[in-house]
C-alpha cells in the first residue's frame, strides 16, 4: 500500500466523494468526516514512513499517459511538499467536521472532498501537465463553493476568482510548452517530468522569458500586489469554510509552485528578478496592511493580512538561501494554520450574528471570554509572537533575506509593526471597550463543534512555535538540495554569489548529460 | 542546580497557567495564592543560584533544547546563571513576588482577579527567560513575551478606552523598537554566524568598527522602546492605566529596565564601541532632565512616578553608555527596590482614595496612613540619594562616573537632575501626606491598606534602606564578567565637595519641597493661577506636545493614508484597472453583436469589408516584401 | 489590338465589381442569385483565360467545376427561394433576420 500512497491519497477522496451522492441526507455529515479522518490518518501515515534523511522525491509513482510527449502521471513527495500535503487532509478535516449548519450540505461535503483531491494532487504531482490539470481543477470546487453557498455578492466574486486565476494560469501553460519544446530541443525527447527539467541548463534570456510566463499564474495565485483584488472579494463573499481552505491551503499553491518550478528551474532569472519581486512583496506587506487597517469588516481585516502575509513568504523565497527558503515553506504552514483559524473564528462571530461589521461588535471579551481568548492567541500569532508557529517562519524568512539586502529586510521588517497596528486595532474594537449593542449582550460562547476546529489548530500554533523541529528537519535536507541544485545550475556570476554553495551531493545525473 | 535553575525559570509558568486555569470562573483567592507562593518558591532557588554563583564563582549553562535549527543556523533553548543574570533574576523575582502578595489584597475586589495573575506570572516568567537567556533569540522571546504582558495588564481593565488605547500604544511602539533590535540580531547572525552570547561576543572583535557600529545601534533601539528612552517615550506614562501593581513590577522595577540590562550584557560589544555608548550617555542624560521636567508639575501621581523612572532610567544609561556597566547594574537594582516601594505606597493611597489621582485632593492624609506615609517616605529619600539610603551608593556613583569620564555636561545634567528628582519626589509627598486635609471637601474616606499588604511591602523598605551596603560584595560579584573599573575621584577635597554639595543641594530641594507644598494655601489648581498660565507650565503638563505632535504628525496621518490606500489606491485604481480589462471584453461582445443582425445583405457588407481589408494587407506586405531593401535604406536615412 | 491577358482580366474585374455591388446592394433575393452568379462567372473567366494563358487546362476544368456547383447552388437556393415565398409572401432579404446575434 505504501508504493501507491500518493495516489490513494489523491483519489481516495474523490472516490468517496462520488460514493457520496449516493449517501443519505442524514448520514452524510458522518461519512465525510469519517473520510476525512481516514484521508489525514494517511497522510500521517505518509509522515511517519517519510525519511527525514533524503532530500530528494519519496513514495514515487509512474504510469504512462501520453507516452509521445512525455506527458506521464508522476507523483512524489519531499519535505517541501510533505507538511502541506498534512495541512490540506488536516483543515479539510476539521473543516467539515466543525460545518455549521448549512444548507445543502451533502454537496457542500461533496465538493469539499473533490477539493481535496485537487489540492493533494497539485502539491504531489511531479509532471507539469499533472501538476496543471490539478492546478485548474482546484478552481472548480471553489468556484461552487463560493458561488453557491457565498454572501450577496458570490456570483461576481466567484467569476472574478475563476477568470482572474484562469488567466494567469494560462500564461503559465504556455511556458510549460515551451519549456517541453526546450527539453525536445535539447535532448531529442519530449518530456513534461520536472525532474527532467532539473537537469536542464537554460540560456540566461530563456530563463527570463520563462520565469516570467510562470510568475504570472504563480503570482495571481498567491496573490501579490497588484494582482490581488480577487482575494478580498472571494474572501469577502466565501461562506467560512470556503475562506478556511482558500487562505489555509489555495494560497499556498502559488509560493510552493516558486519553489518548485521558479528557483530551480531558473535560478539565474531569479536572481535577475529577486529585487523586483522583492520590492513588491514588499508593498504587498506594508500596503496592504495600511488597507487591512482601514477596514471596517472583520474579515476583510483578516483576508488582507493574508496578502500581507504572503508577502514574506515571497520574500523568504526569494532571499535564495537556505535560511529564507525553509523559513518560508514553514511560514506556509504557519500561515495556513494562523489565518485558517482566524476565518474560522470570524465565522464563529458571523454564525451568531450574521455581521461583520466591527463596529457592530464592542466589548466582547466580557460577553465571550473563550472566545476571546482564542481570537487573542491567533492574533497574537497573526502578529508574530515569538514561540507562536508564525514567528518561526518570519524570522526565518527576513533572516534569510538580509544575507541579501539589508535595506530591503528593514522596510519588509516593518511588517511586525504594521501587523500589530490593524490587528490590535481590530481586537480593540470587537472585543475592548463596553457591551454597547443590545443584541451582543447575551451571545453565547464558543460551542462544542466550534471548539473541535479551533482547540486542535491553537495546540499546533503553540506547539510547532515552541518546537518546530518535526518540520524544519524534512523542510530543511530537502530545501539544502535545492538551493545546491540551484547554485550548481546557475550561469550568471551574480546568481554564484547570491546562491550560497553548500558543498553537497545532490542525487541526480550530471547536467551535462541533459544537454 | 540545574534543577534550581530549572524551577526558578518554570515556577512563574506554572503559576500562570494554574490561575488561568480559573480564568473564566469567578475570583478565587486560590488563583491568587497558589502563583504567589511559585514566585516565592522561584525567588527561593535564584536565592540559592546567587548563593553559589557569589561563594564559588561558578556559573550555570544549561541548554534545554532546541528551537530553530536550519541551515548553518542553530537557536536552542539556552539558560545561562552568570553574575549579571543572576543578579537580575533576584530583582526580577523579589519584587515580583512582594507584588504579587501585595496584588491578592490590591485585586481583592476586582472581578478579573484570577486573570490578573495569570498574566501577571506570565509576565515574570517572560523576564526570566529574558534574563537568563544564553542567546539573543532567546532575549527576543522575552523581549516580546514582556510586551505582551505589559499589553494584556496595561489593558486590563478592557472596558475603559483609555486603558485599552494605552496598551495598543506601548504594544505599537515597542514593535518598533523591535524591529531595530531585531534587525540587530540578524547583523549579529550574518557576521558571526550565531547568535549565542559567547560566541557572538567572541567573533566581535574581528568585525570592523562600521559593523560594530550598525549593531550597537540597532540593538540600542531596541533598547531605547522597551525602556522608554526618548523619543519612544510617551507609552510609559501612558501605561499607567493599568492596576498599580503592574506598574511597580514592570514599568518600574523590571520590564522597563530590559533596554539597561541589554546593554549591559552587550558590554563587550559596546566597549569596541565608544561612540555608541558616548551617545547613549548623552540621551541618557537628555531623557533624565527631559522626564524630571514633566515631572515637576503632573497632577496624576502614578505619572510623576512614571516620569520618575523614565528619569532614572536615563541614569541608568549615562553609567551604561559611559562604560560603568556594574553601576548601570546596580543603580537598576537599587532603582528596582525603591521604585516599586514608591508605586506601591501610591496603590495604597489610590486604594483609600477610591482610584483618584490627583495630589492636589487629597493632603494630610500621613493622619490615617501612616505606615504608607513612612514607606513612601522612605523610599522618596532614597530615591533622592539622601546618605546612607541606596539612591545615595548608586546615583551618587552615576555621578562619579560622569565626572571621572571627563563628561562635565553629563555631570552637571545629572546634578541638576538629582535636585529636581529631589523635588518633584517630595513635592508629591508633601501633597499627599501632609498640609490641609484637602480631601474632605471631596467626600472622601481614606483607610489604610490591609496589614498583609504593608508586611508584604517591607522587604523593599529594608532593601530600599540597606542596599547600598551590598556595593563592595555585589561588585566583586559582577566584575568576574563585567569590566571592572573602580569609579574613585582620587583627589580626596574633590570627592567631599562633590559628595557634601550634592548631599546639600538635595536637601534643600526637599527643603523647598516641603515648604511650597506644605503651605496652607495650597488648593486644587484650576486653571487661573498665574503659574498655569505661564508658558513654561504649560509646556510641561502638555509633555512638551509630544504626543499631540505623534498623534498629529503619525497617527492621524497613518490612518488617513490606509483609507486613502483603500478607497482611492485599491478599489479605484488597482481593482478596477482589472474590472476594466474584463469590461473591455464584455463591452467588446456588447458592441460588435450589433454586426449579427440576421440580415443577410449588412453580413454580406461585412463579408466585403473583411475580404478588402485582408487583400490590402495582402498587397501592402506584398509591396513591403518586395521593397523591402528600399524601406531599409530610407529607414536608415531617417535614422531610425 | 490584339486581345490579351489583360483584357479578359480587367473584363473580370469589372463583372466581380458589378457582382459585388449587386450582392452587397440588392434586397431582393432573387437578384441576389443573380449577382452571385456574375461575381461566379467573373472568376470563370478569369480561370479560363489563365489557363490559356499559360495553356494549363486544370484552370478551365475548375471553371467547370464552378459552373457545376454553382447550378447545383441556384437549384437548392431556389427551391428554399420558393419555400420562403410560399411562406412569407416576400422575398425581401430584410424580413429574413432568424439569426439575429
Amino acid at each position: 500500500m505504501l508504493d501507491n500512497i500518493l495516489s490513494i491519497l489523491i483519489f481516495f477522496p474523490a472516490l468517496a466523494a462520488v460514493l457520496g451522492f449516493i449517501v443519505n441526507k442524514e448520514s452524510i455529515r458522518a461519512y465525510g468526516v469519517v473520510v476525512a479522518i481516514i484521508e489525514f490518518s494517511l497522510a500521517l501515515l505518509l509522515w511517519f514512513f517519510f525519511d527525514n534523511n533524503v532530500s530528494g522525491m519519496q513514495f514515487m509513482e509512474t504510469i504512462a499517459l501520453v507516452p509521445t510527449f512525455g506527458i506521464n502521471y508522476i507523483v512524489g513527495v519531499d519535505g517541501i511538499s510533505l507538511f502541506i500535503v498534512i495541512l490540506a487532509a488536516f483543515f479539510t478535516m476539521i473543516g467539515i467536521a466543525s460545518l455549521g449548519d448549512t444548507k445543502d450540505i451533502k454537496n457542500m461535503i461533496i465538493t469539499l472532498l473533490f477539493l481535496q483531491m485537487t489540492m493533494v494532487g497539485v502539491f504531489v504531482a511531479l509532471d507539469a501537465i499533472v501538476f496543471y490539470v490539478f492546478w485548474e481543477l482546484s478552481l472548480v470546487p471553489m468556484l461552487y463553493i463560493i458561488g453557491a453557498w457565498g454572501g450577496p455578492l458570490r456570483i461576481y466574486a466567484s467569476v472574478k476568482f475563476f477568470l482572474y486565476t484562469f488567466t494567469g494560469s494560462l500564461v503559465m501553460l504556455v511556458g510549460m510548452l515551451f519549456m517541453a519544446y526546450f527539453y525536445y530541443q535539447a535532448t531529442g525527447q519530449w518530456s513534461f517530468a520536472i525532474l527532467d527539467w532539473y537537469r536542464l541548463i537554460l540560456p540566461e534570456s530563456f530563463q527570463l522569458w520563462l520565469f516570467v510566463a510562470f510568475f504570472f499564474g504563480f503570482a495571481i495565485k498567491v496573490p501579490m500586489f497588484p494582482f490581488h483584488t480577487w482575494l478580498p472579494y472571494a474572501h469577502g463573499q466565501a461562506p467560512t469554510i470556503g475562506s478556511v481552505i482558500l487562505a489555509a491551503i489555495l494560497l499556498k499553491m502559488g509560493t510552493y509552485a516558486f519553489i518548485r518550478f521558479s528557483l530551480p528551474l531558473f535560478p539565474d532569472a531569479s536572481t535577475y528578478f529577486m529585487f523586483p519581486i522583492a520590492i513588491l512583496a514588499i508593498i504587498m506587506i506594508i500596503y496592504t496592511a495600511m488597507v487591512a487597517y482601514a477596514q471596517k469588516d472583520i474579515k476583510q481585516v483578516v483576508a488582507y493580512s493574508s496578502v500581507s502575509h504572503m508577502g514574506v513568504i515571497i520574500l523568504g523565497t526569494f532571499a535564495l538561501n537556505v535560511e529564507g527558503i525553509s523559513g518560508s515553506i514553514f511560514l506556509m504552514i504557519a500561515h495556513g494554520v494562523v489565518s485558517g483559524a482566524l476565518f474560522f473564528l470570524v465565522g464563529v462571530i458571523y454564525d451568531r450574528r450574521h455581521t461583520k461589521m466591527m463596529d457592530q461588535f464592542g466589548g466582547l471579551a466580557s460577553v465571550m471570554p473563550k472566545f476571546a481568548t482564542i481570537f487573542g492567541i491567533m492574533m497574537m500569532a497573526s502578529v508574530g509572537l515569538p514561540l507562536t508557529i508564525n514567528f518561526v517562519g518570519e524570522f526565518l524568512s527576513l533572516l534569510g533575506f538580509y544575507q541579501q539586502s539589508h535595506i530591503l529586510t528593514l522596510l519588509a521588517g516593518m511588517a511586525i509593526i504594521v501587523g500589530a497596528i490593524y490587528m490590535l486595532s481590530a481586537y480593540k474594537k470587537m472585543f475592548f471597550g463596553e457591551v454597547t449593542i443590545e443584541e451582543n449582550k447575551n451571545l453565547p460562547d464558543v460551542n462544542k463543534r466550534e471548539l473541535i476546529a479551533l482547540v486542535p489548530l491553537v495546540i499546533i500554533t503553540i506547539w510547532l512555535g515552541i518546537y518546530p523541529k518535526p518540520l524544519l528537519g524534512p523542510i530543511n535536507t530537502s530545501v539544502e538540495a535545492v538551493v545546491q541544485l540551484m547554485h550548481e545550475k546557475s550561469i550568471t556570476e551574480e546568481a554564484k554569489q547570491r546562491i550560497p554553495n553548500l558543498d553537497i551531493l545532490i542525487n541526480r545525473t550530471s547536467a551535462k548529460e541533459a544537454n | 542546580m540545574e534543577l534550581f535553575l530549572y524551577t526558578a525559570l518554570f515556577a512563574p509558568l506554572v503559576g500562570s497557567l494554574f490561575a488561568a486555569l480559573f480564568g473564566a470562573s469567578p475570583r478565587t483567592k486560590i488563583a491568587g495564592i497558589v502563583p504567589s507562593i511559585l514566585l516565592g518558591v522561584s525567588l527561593i532557588s535564584s536565592t540559592v543560584l546567587l548563593v553559589l554563583v557569589l561563594i564559588t564563582g561558578h556559573t550555570v549553562h544549561v541548554e534545554m533544547m532546541t528551537w530553530m535549527a536550519t541551515g548553518d543556523l542553530y537557536i536552542p533553548f539556552g539558560f545561562i546563571v552568570d553574575q549579571v543574570s543572576v543578579t537580575m533574576m533576584m530583582v526580577v523575582t523579589l519584587v515580583s513576588t512582594v507584588v504579587h502578595v501585595y496584588a491578592i489584597g490590591y485585586m481583592n475586589h476586582d472581578k478579573g482577579f484570577n486573570r490578573f495573575f495569570a498574566w501577571l506570572s506570565a509576565f515574570v516568567f517572560s523576564m526570566m527567560v529574558l534574563v537568563m537567556s544564553d542567546n539573543f533569540a532567546g532575549l527576543f522571546i522575552g523581549w516580546e513575551g514582556v510586551g505582551l504582558c505589559s499589553w494584556g495588564l496595561i489593558g486590563f481593565w478592557y472596558h475603559k478606552e483609555s486603558a485599552t488605547w494605552a496598551a495598543n500604544e506601548a504594544f505599537i511602539m515597542n514593535r518598533i523598537a523591535d524591529l531595530g533590535m531585531l534587525i540587530g540580531i540578524f547583523l549579529i547572525y550574518w557576521n558571526t554566524g550565531t547568535l549565542q552570547y559567547d560566541g557572538a561576543f567572541a567573533a566581535m572583535p574581528a568585525l570592523t568598527p562600521e559593523t560594530l557600529t550598525w549593531i550597537g545601534i540597532f540593538l540600542f533601539i531596541g533598547a531605547m522602546g522597551k525602556s522608554a528612552q526618548f523619543p519612544l517615550h510617551t507609552w510609559l506614562a501612558d501605561a499607567m492605566e493599568g492596576p498599580t501593581p503592574v506598574s511597580a513590577l514592570i514599568h518600574a522595577a523590571t520590564m522597563v529596565t530590559a533596554g539597561v540590562y541589554l546593554v549591559v550584557r552587550s558590554n563587550e560589544l559596546y566597549s569596541l564601541i565608544p561612540h555608541v555608548g558616548l551617545f547613549i550617555a548623552s540621551l541618557g542624560a537628555f531623557v533624565a532632565i527631559f522626564a524630571a521636567s514633566m515631572a515637576l508639575v503632573n497632577r496624576d501621581i502614578k505619572r510623576v512616578i512614571a516620569y520618575s523612572t523614565l528619569s532614572q532610567l536615563g541614569y541608568m544609561f549615562v553609567a551604561a553608555g559611559l562604560g560603568a556597566y556594574w553601576v548601570a547594574l546596580f543603580h537598576l537594582m537599587a532603582h528596582a527596590f525603591f521604585k516599586a516601594l514608591l508605586f506601591l505606597g501610591a496603590g495604597n493611597v489610590m486604594h483609600a482614595m477610591d482610584s483618584e489621582l490627583d495630589p492636589f485632593k487629597m493632603g494630610g492624609l500621613g493622619k490615617t496612613m501612616k505606615g504608607t506615609m513612612i514607606m513612601m517616605t522612605l523610599a522618596s529619600v532614597a530615591l533622592a540619594g539622601i546618605y546612607p539610603l541606596a539612591g545615595f551608593f548608586s546615583k551618587d556613583l552615576i555621578l562619579e562616573v560622569a565626572m571621572i569620564e571627563h563628561h562635565y555636561i553629563i555631570y552637571s545634567v545629572l546634578l541638576f537632575t538629582a535636585g529636581l528628582t529631589a523635588f518633584y519626589s517630595f513635592r508629591i509627598v508633601a501633597l499627599i501626606f501632609h498640609g490641609e486635609e484637602r480631601y474632605k471637601l471631596f467626600g472622601f474616606h481614606p483607610h489604610e491598606a490591609y496589614k498583609f499588604m504593608l508586611v508584604a511591602m517591607s522587604p523593599l523598605l529594608f532593601l530600599a534602606v540597606i542596599a547600598g551596603s551590598f556595593k563592595m560584595t555585589y561588585f566583586e560579584m559582577v566584575t568576574y564578567i563585567l569590566p571592572a573599573t573602580e569609579y574613585h575621584v582620587h583627589n580626596p577635597a574633590i570627592y567631599w565637595i562633590m559628595t557634601i554639595g550634592t548631599q546639600i543641594f538635595v536637601i534643600i530641594s526637599i527643603y523647598y519641597a516641603y515648604k511650597i507644598y506644605m503651605s496652607r494655601d495650597i488648593k486644587v489648581p484650576d486653571g487661573t493661577s498665574k503659574m498655569e498660565k505661564s508658558f513654561a507650565y504649560k509646556l510641561l503638563i502638555n509633555q512638551y506636545y509630544i504626543p499631540y505632535f505623534y498623534e498629529e504628525c503619525f497617527v492621524k496621518p497613518y490612518r488617513e493614508l490606509s483609507t486613502l490606500c483603500w478607497t482611492k489606491i485599491d478599489q479605484k485604481i488597482v481593482d478596477a484597472s482589472v474590472d476594466g480589462i474584463a469590461k473591455a471584453f464584455y463591452a467588446t461582445g456588447e458592441n460588435t453583436r450589433a454586426m449579427q443582425s440576421g440580415n443577410l445583405s449588412t453580413m454580406l457588407k461585412w463579408m466585403v469589408a473583411g475580404t478588402v481589408a485582408l487583400l490590402s494587407l495582402a498587397v501592402v506586405f506584398g509591396l513591403a516584401a518586395r521593397y523591402s531593401g528600399e524601406i531599409k535604406v530610407i529607414l536608415s536615412g531617417l535614422g531610425v | 489590338m490584339e486581345i490579351g491577358l489583360n483584357h479578359y482580366l480587367v473584363l473580370s474585374t469589372i463583372l466581380f465589381s458589378i457582382g459585388l455591388v449587386g450582392v452587397m446592394r440588392r434586397k431582393n433575393l432573387l437578384m441576389l442569385f443573380f449577382a452571385t452568379e456574375i461575381l461566379l462567372n467573373s472568376v470563370n473567366i478569369s480561370f479560363a483565360a489563365i489557363s490559356h494563358y499559360y495553356g494549363d487546362l486544370t484552370g478551365q476544368m475548375f471553371a467547370f467545376f464552378v459552373i457545376a456547383i454553382a447550378a447545383s447552388e441556384v437549384a437548392v437556393g431556389l427551391g428554399l427561394l420558393i419555400v420562403w415565398h410560399k411562406k412569407h409572401n416576400s422575398i425581401d432579404l430584410d424580413t429574413m433576420s432568424m439569426m439575429r446575434g
